[in-house]
Protein backbone atom coordinates (compact mmCIF):
# COMPACT_ATOMS: atom_id res chain seq x y z
CA UNK A 1 0.00 0.00 0.00
CA UNK A 2 1.46 3.36 -1.02
CA UNK A 3 1.64 5.84 1.85
CA UNK A 4 1.81 9.59 1.29
CA UNK A 5 5.63 9.63 1.25
CA UNK A 6 5.65 6.93 -1.37
CA UNK A 7 3.03 8.75 -3.46
CA UNK A 8 5.10 11.92 -3.28
CA UNK A 9 8.12 9.99 -4.60
CA UNK A 10 6.13 8.58 -7.52
CA UNK A 11 4.72 11.98 -8.47
CA UNK A 12 8.13 13.60 -8.11
CA UNK A 13 9.46 10.97 -10.50
CA UNK A 14 6.71 11.81 -12.99
CA UNK A 15 7.78 15.44 -12.84
CA UNK A 16 11.50 14.65 -13.08
CA UNK A 17 12.13 15.96 -9.60
CA UNK A 18 13.82 13.00 -7.91
CA UNK A 19 17.31 13.35 -6.49
CA UNK A 20 19.54 10.23 -6.32
CA UNK A 21 18.65 9.54 -2.71
CA UNK A 22 14.92 9.72 -3.40
CA UNK A 23 15.36 7.56 -6.48
CA UNK A 24 17.01 4.88 -4.36
CA UNK A 25 14.21 5.09 -1.81
CA UNK A 26 11.57 4.73 -4.52
CA UNK A 27 13.39 1.73 -5.99
CA UNK A 28 13.41 0.10 -2.56
CA UNK A 29 9.67 0.60 -2.14
CA UNK A 30 8.92 -0.65 -5.65
CA UNK A 31 10.77 -3.86 -4.91
CA UNK A 32 8.97 -4.31 -1.61
CA UNK A 33 5.37 -3.65 -2.68
CA UNK A 34 3.58 -4.85 -5.85
CA UNK A 35 0.73 -2.36 -5.27
CA UNK A 36 3.21 0.48 -5.44
CA UNK A 37 4.56 -0.94 -8.69
CA UNK A 38 1.04 -1.09 -10.17
CA UNK A 39 0.26 2.44 -9.09
CA UNK A 40 3.50 3.75 -10.56
CA UNK A 41 2.90 1.93 -13.85
CA UNK A 42 -0.62 3.38 -14.07
CA UNK A 43 0.62 6.88 -13.39
CA UNK A 44 3.46 6.55 -15.90
CA UNK A 45 0.91 5.39 -18.46
CA UNK A 46 -1.31 8.32 -17.55
CA UNK A 47 1.56 10.73 -18.11
CA UNK A 48 2.23 9.15 -21.51
CA UNK A 49 -1.43 9.57 -22.41
CA UNK A 50 -1.36 13.21 -21.34
CA UNK A 51 1.84 13.77 -23.34
CA UNK A 52 0.19 12.17 -26.36
CA UNK A 53 -2.63 14.72 -26.37
CA UNK A 54 -1.44 17.24 -28.89
CA UNK A 55 -2.21 20.92 -29.05
CA UNK A 56 -5.36 22.12 -30.75
CA UNK A 57 -4.74 24.65 -33.48
CA UNK A 58 -6.19 28.01 -32.37
CA UNK A 59 -8.79 29.48 -34.75
CA UNK A 60 -7.18 31.34 -37.62
CA UNK A 61 -9.06 34.53 -36.83
CA UNK A 62 -8.13 34.70 -33.13
CA UNK A 63 -5.25 37.11 -33.64
CA UNK A 64 -7.17 39.25 -36.11
CA UNK A 65 -10.16 39.45 -33.77
CA UNK A 66 -7.98 40.51 -30.86
CA UNK A 67 -6.11 43.13 -32.85
CA UNK A 68 -9.27 44.59 -34.36
CA UNK A 69 -10.85 44.89 -30.90
CA UNK A 70 -7.95 46.75 -29.31
CA UNK A 71 -8.91 50.21 -28.10
CA UNK A 72 -7.01 53.13 -29.53
CA UNK A 73 -4.85 54.53 -26.72
CA UNK A 74 -4.85 58.29 -26.53
CA UNK A 75 -1.39 58.20 -24.96
CA UNK A 76 1.31 55.54 -24.62
CA UNK A 77 0.61 53.24 -21.70
CA UNK A 78 3.60 54.27 -19.57
CA UNK A 79 2.82 54.08 -15.87
CA UNK A 80 3.63 57.74 -15.30
CA UNK A 81 1.39 58.94 -18.11
CA UNK A 82 -1.25 56.51 -16.97
CA UNK A 83 -1.21 58.16 -13.57
CA UNK A 84 -1.51 61.55 -15.20
CA UNK A 85 -4.48 60.31 -17.20
CA UNK A 86 -6.35 59.45 -14.02
CA UNK A 87 -7.69 62.98 -13.83
CA UNK A 88 -9.37 62.49 -17.14
CA UNK A 89 -10.92 59.24 -15.93
CA UNK A 90 -12.08 60.94 -12.74
CA UNK A 91 -13.79 63.63 -14.83
CA UNK A 92 -15.29 60.95 -17.08
CA UNK A 93 -16.53 59.01 -14.06
CA UNK A 94 -18.18 62.14 -12.69
CA UNK A 95 -19.95 62.58 -16.03
CA UNK A 96 -21.08 58.96 -16.08
CA UNK A 97 -22.40 59.19 -12.52
CA UNK A 98 -24.39 62.26 -13.46
CA UNK A 99 -25.80 60.48 -16.50
CA UNK A 100 -26.59 57.39 -14.41
CA UNK A 101 -28.46 59.55 -11.91
CA UNK A 102 -30.55 61.02 -14.72
CA UNK A 103 -31.23 57.56 -16.13
CA UNK A 104 -32.27 56.30 -12.71
CA UNK A 105 -34.63 59.20 -12.27
CA UNK A 106 -36.14 58.53 -15.67
CA UNK A 107 -36.48 54.77 -15.41
CA UNK A 108 -36.90 53.97 -11.75
CA UNK A 109 -38.09 57.24 -10.35
CA UNK A 110 -41.64 58.45 -10.01
CA UNK A 111 -43.70 58.69 -13.20
CA UNK A 112 -42.76 61.88 -15.04
CA UNK A 113 -45.25 64.58 -15.80
CA UNK A 114 -46.17 65.34 -19.37
CA UNK A 115 -43.67 68.15 -19.59
CA UNK A 116 -40.88 65.97 -18.30
CA UNK A 117 -41.89 63.19 -20.67
CA UNK A 118 -41.60 65.51 -23.63
CA UNK A 119 -38.14 66.46 -22.49
CA UNK A 120 -37.11 62.84 -22.11
CA UNK A 121 -38.34 61.94 -25.57
CA UNK A 122 -36.63 64.95 -27.08
CA UNK A 123 -33.39 63.98 -25.43
CA UNK A 124 -33.66 60.43 -26.77
CA UNK A 125 -33.94 61.68 -30.32
CA UNK A 126 -30.32 62.80 -30.09
CA UNK A 127 -29.12 59.27 -29.36
CA UNK A 128 -27.55 57.34 -32.23
CA UNK A 129 -28.29 53.61 -32.21
CA UNK A 130 -25.09 51.74 -33.10
CA UNK A 131 -26.14 48.11 -32.84
CA UNK A 132 -29.23 46.13 -31.89
CA UNK A 133 -29.78 42.49 -31.00
CA UNK A 134 -33.19 40.83 -30.94
CA UNK A 135 -33.75 38.06 -28.42
CA UNK A 136 -36.42 35.94 -30.04
CA UNK A 137 -35.78 32.49 -28.66
CA UNK A 138 -35.54 31.21 -25.12
CA UNK A 139 -37.16 32.48 -21.96
CA UNK A 140 -36.07 36.09 -22.46
CA UNK A 141 -37.58 38.04 -25.38
CA UNK A 142 -37.07 41.57 -26.56
CA UNK A 143 -34.37 43.90 -27.86
CA UNK A 144 -31.11 45.30 -26.64
CA UNK A 145 -29.58 48.33 -28.32
CA UNK A 146 -26.25 50.02 -27.98
CA UNK A 147 -26.50 53.76 -28.49
CA UNK A 148 -24.35 56.83 -28.18
CA UNK A 149 -25.61 60.14 -26.93
CA UNK A 150 -24.03 63.26 -25.54
CA UNK A 151 -22.86 61.49 -22.39
CA UNK A 152 -21.30 58.51 -24.15
CA UNK A 153 -22.32 54.93 -24.82
CA UNK A 154 -25.41 53.42 -23.28
CA UNK A 155 -27.56 50.34 -23.46
CA UNK A 156 -31.31 50.32 -23.91
CA UNK A 157 -32.92 47.07 -22.78
CA UNK A 158 -36.52 46.16 -23.57
CA UNK A 159 -37.13 42.71 -22.17
CA UNK A 160 -40.05 40.46 -21.40
CA UNK A 161 -39.75 37.21 -19.49
CA UNK A 162 -41.59 34.92 -17.13
CA UNK A 163 -39.30 35.80 -14.23
CA UNK A 164 -36.93 38.65 -13.37
CA UNK A 165 -33.79 38.74 -15.46
CA UNK A 166 -30.38 39.98 -14.33
CA UNK A 167 -28.02 41.20 -17.02
CA UNK A 168 -24.24 41.14 -16.65
CA UNK A 169 -22.67 43.69 -18.98
CA UNK A 170 -18.97 43.41 -19.79
CA UNK A 171 -17.42 46.23 -21.74
CA UNK A 172 -13.66 46.40 -21.87
CA UNK A 173 -12.41 46.07 -18.32
CA UNK A 174 -15.73 47.22 -16.85
CA UNK A 175 -18.46 44.91 -15.60
CA UNK A 176 -21.94 46.09 -14.66
CA UNK A 177 -24.91 44.16 -13.42
CA UNK A 178 -28.49 45.27 -13.97
CA UNK A 179 -30.93 43.35 -11.83
CA UNK A 180 -34.60 42.54 -12.01
CA UNK A 181 -35.55 43.29 -15.62
CA UNK A 182 -38.40 41.88 -17.64
CA UNK A 183 -40.51 40.55 -14.78
CA UNK A 184 -43.94 39.31 -15.80
CA UNK A 185 -45.62 41.99 -13.72
CA UNK A 186 -43.93 44.65 -15.83
CA UNK A 187 -44.00 43.39 -19.41
CA UNK A 188 -41.65 44.97 -21.91
CA UNK A 189 -39.97 46.99 -19.23
CA UNK A 190 -37.51 49.52 -20.61
CA UNK A 191 -34.22 50.30 -19.01
CA UNK A 192 -31.30 52.46 -20.07
CA UNK A 193 -27.82 52.01 -18.68
CA UNK A 194 -24.85 54.31 -19.23
CA UNK A 195 -21.58 52.48 -19.88
CA UNK A 196 -18.61 53.84 -17.93
CA UNK A 197 -15.40 54.74 -19.72
CA UNK A 198 -17.20 55.10 -23.02
CA UNK A 199 -16.09 58.42 -24.40
CA UNK A 200 -15.43 58.81 -28.11
CA UNK A 201 -12.85 56.34 -29.29
CA UNK A 202 -12.26 53.07 -31.03
CA UNK A 203 -14.39 50.05 -31.67
CA UNK A 204 -16.02 48.75 -28.52
CA UNK A 205 -17.49 45.34 -27.87
CA UNK A 206 -20.16 44.91 -25.22
CA UNK A 207 -21.01 41.41 -24.04
CA UNK A 208 -24.24 40.72 -22.21
CA UNK A 209 -25.17 37.64 -20.26
CA UNK A 210 -28.78 37.20 -19.22
CA UNK A 211 -29.41 35.32 -15.99
CA UNK A 212 -32.60 33.95 -14.49
CA UNK A 213 -32.32 32.72 -10.90
CA UNK A 214 -28.57 32.96 -11.30
CA UNK A 215 -28.49 30.69 -14.36
CA UNK A 216 -27.42 31.84 -17.78
CA UNK A 217 -30.31 31.85 -20.26
CA UNK A 218 -28.97 33.93 -23.12
CA UNK A 219 -26.01 35.89 -24.38
CA UNK A 220 -25.66 38.81 -26.76
CA UNK A 221 -22.83 40.86 -28.19
CA UNK A 222 -23.11 44.44 -29.37
CA UNK A 223 -20.45 46.41 -31.13
CA UNK A 224 -19.85 50.13 -31.40
CA UNK A 225 -17.90 50.68 -34.60
CA UNK A 226 -14.76 52.75 -34.53
CA UNK A 227 -15.22 56.49 -34.58
CA UNK A 228 -18.97 56.49 -33.88
CA UNK B 1 17.31 42.15 -23.14
CA UNK B 2 16.78 40.90 -26.69
CA UNK B 3 14.64 42.92 -29.05
CA UNK B 4 12.03 40.20 -29.35
CA UNK B 5 11.83 38.81 -25.82
CA UNK B 6 8.81 39.39 -23.62
CA UNK B 7 10.07 42.30 -21.47
CA UNK B 8 11.20 44.20 -24.58
CA UNK B 9 7.90 43.62 -26.35
CA UNK B 10 5.94 44.67 -23.26
CA UNK B 11 7.98 47.85 -23.04
CA UNK B 12 7.31 48.60 -26.70
CA UNK B 13 3.58 47.99 -26.13
CA UNK B 14 3.65 50.48 -23.30
CA UNK B 15 5.24 52.95 -25.66
CA UNK B 16 2.26 52.53 -27.97
CA UNK B 17 3.73 50.00 -30.42
CA UNK B 18 0.84 47.77 -31.49
CA UNK B 19 3.09 45.60 -33.60
CA UNK B 20 4.80 44.51 -30.38
CA UNK B 21 1.47 43.43 -28.92
CA UNK B 22 0.75 41.54 -32.12
CA UNK B 23 3.99 39.59 -31.54
CA UNK B 24 2.88 38.72 -28.01
CA UNK B 25 -0.49 37.51 -29.31
CA UNK B 26 1.28 35.38 -31.93
CA UNK B 27 3.52 33.92 -29.24
CA UNK B 28 0.84 33.11 -26.69
CA UNK B 29 -2.34 32.51 -28.67
CA UNK B 30 -1.64 28.81 -28.96
CA UNK B 31 -0.93 28.00 -25.26
CA UNK B 32 -3.65 30.35 -24.02
CA UNK B 33 -6.25 28.91 -26.38
CA UNK B 34 -5.21 25.34 -25.55
CA UNK B 35 -5.31 25.91 -21.80
CA UNK B 36 -8.81 27.38 -22.15
CA UNK B 37 -9.85 24.53 -24.43
CA UNK B 38 -8.77 21.90 -21.90
CA UNK B 39 -10.50 23.78 -19.11
CA UNK B 40 -13.76 24.40 -20.96
CA UNK B 41 -13.96 21.59 -23.52
CA UNK B 42 -15.73 23.95 -25.92
CA UNK B 43 -13.99 25.67 -28.86
CA UNK B 44 -16.26 28.71 -28.89
CA UNK B 45 -15.91 29.31 -25.16
CA UNK B 46 -12.16 28.78 -25.42
CA UNK B 47 -12.01 31.33 -28.25
CA UNK B 48 -13.98 33.85 -26.17
CA UNK B 49 -11.69 33.30 -23.20
CA UNK B 50 -8.55 33.63 -25.31
CA UNK B 51 -9.78 36.87 -26.90
CA UNK B 52 -10.81 38.33 -23.57
CA UNK B 53 -7.46 37.33 -22.07
CA UNK B 54 -5.50 39.28 -24.66
CA UNK B 55 -7.80 42.29 -24.54
CA UNK B 56 -7.54 42.45 -20.76
CA UNK B 57 -3.78 42.03 -20.95
CA UNK B 58 -3.60 44.96 -23.36
CA UNK B 59 -5.83 47.16 -21.23
CA UNK B 60 -3.89 46.40 -18.06
CA UNK B 61 -0.37 46.44 -19.45
CA UNK B 62 0.29 49.62 -17.50
CA UNK B 63 -0.27 47.68 -14.27
CA UNK B 64 1.92 44.74 -15.23
CA UNK B 65 4.97 44.40 -12.99
CA UNK B 66 7.97 43.54 -15.20
CA UNK B 67 9.60 41.79 -12.25
CA UNK B 68 7.20 38.92 -12.88
CA UNK B 69 7.25 36.72 -15.95
CA UNK B 70 4.90 37.94 -18.65
CA UNK B 71 3.69 34.43 -19.44
CA UNK B 72 2.77 33.85 -15.78
CA UNK B 73 0.79 37.06 -15.85
CA UNK B 74 -1.09 36.25 -19.05
CA UNK B 75 -1.78 32.66 -17.95
CA UNK B 76 -3.18 34.02 -14.71
CA UNK B 77 -5.62 36.15 -16.70
CA UNK B 78 -6.51 33.13 -18.85
CA UNK B 79 -7.05 30.93 -15.79
CA UNK B 80 -9.31 33.52 -14.16
CA UNK B 81 -11.29 34.01 -17.36
CA UNK B 82 -11.69 30.24 -17.77
CA UNK B 83 -12.92 29.88 -14.20
CA UNK B 84 -15.33 32.78 -14.77
CA UNK B 85 -16.62 31.10 -17.92
CA UNK B 86 -17.14 27.85 -16.04
CA UNK B 87 -18.97 29.74 -13.31
CA UNK B 88 -21.38 31.17 -15.90
CA UNK B 89 -22.33 27.77 -17.24
CA UNK B 90 -25.54 25.98 -16.49
CA UNK B 91 -24.94 23.10 -14.07
CA UNK B 92 -25.61 20.41 -16.65
CA UNK B 93 -22.89 21.78 -18.89
CA UNK B 94 -20.31 20.58 -16.41
CA UNK B 95 -21.07 17.08 -17.58
CA UNK B 96 -20.67 17.84 -21.27
CA UNK B 97 -17.34 16.06 -21.20
CA UNK B 98 -18.97 12.76 -20.39
CA UNK B 99 -19.32 11.69 -23.96
CA UNK B 100 -20.72 8.24 -24.70
CA UNK B 101 -17.99 5.65 -24.82
CA UNK B 102 -18.53 4.38 -28.35
CA UNK B 103 -15.28 2.44 -28.58
CA UNK B 104 -12.90 2.59 -31.52
CA UNK B 105 -14.85 1.59 -34.61
CA UNK B 106 -13.22 0.99 -37.98
CA UNK B 107 -13.98 4.50 -39.20
CA UNK B 108 -12.98 6.19 -36.01
CA UNK B 109 -10.11 8.56 -35.98
CA UNK B 110 -6.61 7.52 -35.05
CA UNK B 111 -5.69 6.18 -31.64
CA UNK B 112 -4.30 9.57 -30.63
CA UNK B 113 -7.70 11.12 -31.20
CA UNK B 114 -9.33 8.44 -29.07
CA UNK B 115 -6.83 9.15 -26.29
CA UNK B 116 -7.58 12.84 -26.52
CA UNK B 117 -11.29 12.19 -26.24
CA UNK B 118 -10.83 9.96 -23.22
CA UNK B 119 -8.58 12.47 -21.51
CA UNK B 120 -10.86 15.41 -22.30
CA UNK B 121 -13.90 13.57 -21.01
CA UNK B 122 -12.16 12.47 -17.81
CA UNK B 123 -10.75 15.97 -17.25
CA UNK B 124 -14.23 17.45 -17.32
CA UNK B 125 -15.23 15.22 -14.42
CA UNK B 126 -12.61 16.82 -12.18
CA UNK B 127 -13.31 19.99 -10.25
CA UNK B 128 -11.96 23.16 -11.94
CA UNK B 129 -9.40 23.58 -9.13
CA UNK B 130 -7.90 20.17 -9.85
CA UNK B 131 -8.33 20.40 -13.61
CA UNK B 132 -6.37 23.62 -13.84
CA UNK B 133 -3.25 22.18 -12.21
CA UNK B 134 -3.24 19.27 -14.64
CA UNK B 135 -3.71 21.63 -17.57
CA UNK B 136 -0.89 23.92 -16.49
CA UNK B 137 1.48 21.05 -15.74
CA UNK B 138 0.81 18.64 -18.58
CA UNK B 139 -0.49 20.78 -21.45
CA UNK B 140 1.23 24.09 -20.79
CA UNK B 141 4.31 22.37 -19.33
CA UNK B 142 4.81 24.81 -16.48
CA UNK B 143 6.98 24.21 -13.42
CA UNK B 144 5.65 24.01 -9.87
CA UNK B 145 7.11 27.49 -9.29
CA UNK B 146 5.29 29.01 -12.26
CA UNK B 147 2.05 27.30 -11.31
CA UNK B 148 2.39 28.61 -7.79
CA UNK B 149 2.82 32.14 -9.14
CA UNK B 150 -0.08 31.86 -11.57
CA UNK B 151 -2.52 30.30 -9.14
CA UNK B 152 -1.30 32.41 -6.22
CA UNK B 153 -0.98 29.29 -4.10
CA UNK B 154 1.93 27.92 -2.08
CA UNK B 155 4.01 25.41 -4.03
CA UNK B 156 3.11 22.74 -1.50
CA UNK B 157 -0.60 23.24 -2.25
CA UNK B 158 0.06 23.11 -5.97
CA UNK B 159 1.85 19.78 -5.60
CA UNK B 160 -0.85 18.38 -3.37
CA UNK B 161 -3.57 19.36 -5.87
CA UNK B 162 -1.55 17.98 -8.75
CA UNK B 163 -1.12 14.64 -7.02
CA UNK B 164 -4.82 14.46 -6.17
CA UNK B 165 -5.76 15.45 -9.71
CA UNK B 166 -3.60 12.71 -11.22
CA UNK B 167 -4.99 10.11 -8.85
CA UNK B 168 -8.56 11.07 -9.68
CA UNK B 169 -7.86 11.22 -13.40
CA UNK B 170 -6.30 7.77 -13.19
CA UNK B 171 -9.39 6.46 -11.42
CA UNK B 172 -11.70 8.00 -14.05
CA UNK B 173 -9.68 6.49 -16.87
CA UNK B 174 -9.53 3.11 -15.16
CA UNK B 175 -13.30 3.22 -14.82
CA UNK B 176 -13.57 3.93 -18.55
CA UNK B 177 -11.09 1.16 -19.34
CA UNK B 178 -8.71 3.68 -20.89
CA UNK B 179 -5.66 2.95 -18.68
Amino acid sequence: MADSDCLALIHAELDGRLDPQQRAELARRLLADPEVRTLREDLLRLRSMLDAVGDVEPPADLKANVLSALPVPAVPLRPTLWLAARWRYAALLAGVLSAATLVYETVDGPAPGSGELTGTMAARRTALVLDTVALDTGPVRGHVSLYRDASGLGLALELASSAPVDVVVVSGSETLRVNGLGAAAVPDQKKSVALPGSGMGGRRVVDLTFLMSGREVARARLTAPEGR
Amino acid sequence: MKEDDDPALVQRCRDGDRRAFERLVERYQRPVFNAAMRMLHDPQDALDVAQTTFLKAFEHLANYDPNFKFYSWIYRIAVNESLNALGMRKPFQALDGEEPDEGPGPERQAEGEQTRREIDAALMLLSPELRIVLVLRHFTHLSYEDMSEILELPEKTVKSRLYSARQLLREQLLRRGAV
